[in-house]
């Protein structure tokens, strides 16, 4: 009798577990693009079975030890291991005290269970337009850091995903960890999304960080998610802020010059007409919250 | 096709047996231990039906999550709850608050007010919303599903079980 009866199943492939780092390393090194690196599963295991098909090989980080960690390192920033969960984002006190974009991000992220399996890591190398943690680390910058058999290179989040679904990441490299360098007591940021019912993927979303100085803001970083292949910054409009007190006319010229600087399209989650108009709406939302240091998790 | 030889520590008793390697915690379950309490609902995570307990805390979607991958984890459905023909304290809640009626979701509900209430002993009705976000009921209206886990973490409390889940054992 078929023993498929009772669920759906997954193509085949076979399934590496290394127990090991460099055991990890040499199997990234001979499968390569063979190869699909499994961790939370939430995101791959989806995308395999929307389409039926998956790498000959699937490496686990199951059995590895130690990636899943995330450090203050106090004078240097946040350190968020490979196979950190969404959990633990939003239960370590560091980034809810200085990291509001990316505590927001996580605290709106899927439901409880979702986020005990989705890691950060997997939220980047998804590379999703509508990734949350995604959306929150591009404004916050940061550094993705990968390792392949003969060392590890860091790429600058600005240069990472270079379109949907494709990142800087090489085949023979694992992503290890996420840098962020450490806030200013002056910085503020805030992430904003907007679904249908709350587990959904975002229709749009929205992270901020800003410089301020008494009241003005001297520098500024805006990611907008779900408007084009991928999570990206709004320069031109981040330049508007760029010494200016934040006031409401300000933020309606902010509202003006995003929608300007985005092309979003037709989905089964939106439209493009909606996106065009409400991503004005919710950049200045988010800016004003940030520059009022109001948290968005009550 | 691959198979690897796996055991599986499943409300307190090891299981070895050999799965494919594409074989999901949920299809171990039910297929191949005939554990049939854990539910199939979507296949995505998307519904909940399908959740259960790793190391008597925390709860995952077993329909997402490889069976060779739990090696060495203790699992827990929730016919691992009822100890010796008595209903764990949450299921005993559920039947008394009528958080019942199909009955399709309550395994995945059960597992996920454990899982709750094993982090959070006295939550309130907001973090009890907020807890089971991700378990989807056809038939409640969730309202007696509420009462049931605050009726449940009143049980609890007051017979000061240490493990909500049971599986600490
Ligand atoms: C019900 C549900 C709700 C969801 N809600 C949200 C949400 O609200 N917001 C959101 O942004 N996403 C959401 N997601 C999508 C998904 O959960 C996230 O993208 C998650 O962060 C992926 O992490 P993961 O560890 O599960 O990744 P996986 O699925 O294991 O991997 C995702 C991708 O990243 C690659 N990868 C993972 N780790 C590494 C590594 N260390 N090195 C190299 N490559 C790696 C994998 O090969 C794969 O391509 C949801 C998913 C579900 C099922
Ligand atoms: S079957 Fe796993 S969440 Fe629906
Ligand atoms: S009781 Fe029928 S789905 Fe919940």
């Amino acid at each position: 009798m078929s023993s498929h009866m009772s669920s759906r199943g997954l193509p085949e492939f076979e399934l590496l577990i290394p127990r090991t780092s460099p055991e990890a390393m040499d199997m990234l090194a001979q499968h390569r693009d063979q190869l699909s690196i499994l961790n939370g599963g939430t995101a791959l295991w989806n995308y395999v079975r929307g389409r039926n098909r998956v790498t000959p090989y699937v490496l686990s980080l199951s059995a590895l030890k130690g990636l899943d960690y995330i450090n203050e390192i106090p004078g240097d920033g946040l350190r968020i291991g490979a196979k950190a969960t969404i959990a633990q984002l939003i239960e370590h006190p560091a980034v809810s005290a200085k990291y509001a974009a990316l505590h927001e991000s996580g605290y709106w992220f899927g439901n409880p269970t979702v986020r005990n399996m989705a890691t950060v890591m997997g939220n980047v190398l998804r590379a999703s337009p509508s990734a949350d943690c995604s959306c929150a680390l591009l404004a916050l910058g940061c550094q993705v850091i990968l390792q392949n058999k003969s060392g590890q290179r860091a790429v600058d989040i600005d240069d990472f995903w270079l379109s949907y679904d494709v990142t800087a990441r090489k085949p023979d490299e694992l992503a290890v960890e996420i840098r962020i360098p450490e806030p200013k007591a002056t910085t503020r940021s805030a992430f904003q999304r907007l679904t249908r019912v709350r587990q959904d993927l975002a229709k749009l979303n929205v992270a901020v960080r800003l410089e301020m100085d008494k009241g003005v803001c001297q520098q500024a970083r805006i990611a907008i998610g779900c408007v084009g292949p991928t999570t990206m910054r709004v320069k031109k409009t981040e330049a508007l802020l760029q010494g200016k007190a934040i006031n409401d006319s300000l933020l309606e010229q902010l509202a003006t010059s995003v929608r300007g600087e985005i092309s979003p399209i037709d989905d089964q989650r939106s439209t493009a007409l909606y996106r065009q108009q409400v991503a004005g709406v919710i950049v200045k939302r988010t800016i004003s919250r940030a520059a009022a240091d109001k948290g968005a998790t009550q | 096709m691959k198979t690897r030889s796996i055991t599986l520590c499943v409300n307190g008793r090891d299981y070895t047996f050999e799965v494919p390697h594409n074989r999901t915690l949920l299809q171990a379950l039910r297929d191949d231990l005939k554990l049939t309490d854990t539910k199939y609902g979507c296949g995505s995570g998307e519904c909940g039906g399908c959740t259960v307990l790793i190391n008597g805390k925390d709860n995952i979607n077993s329909c997402l999550t490889l069976a060779a991958e739990m090696e060495g984890k203790h699992i827990t459905t929730v016919g691992g709850l009822t100890k010796n023909g008595q209903l764990h304290p949450i299921q005993q809640a559920f039947v008394e608050l009528g958080a019942i009626q199909c009955g399709f979701c309550t395994p995945g509900m059960v597992m996920k007010t454990a899982s709750l209430l094993a982090h959070n002993p006295n939550p309130s009705e907001d973090d009890i919303r907020r807890g089971l976000e991700g378990n989807i009921c056809r038939c409640t209206g969730y309202e007696n599903i509420i009462r049931a886990v605050q009726k449940a973490s009143q049980m609890i409390n007051a017979s000061a079980t240490q493990c909500a889940g049971g599986a600490c054992s």
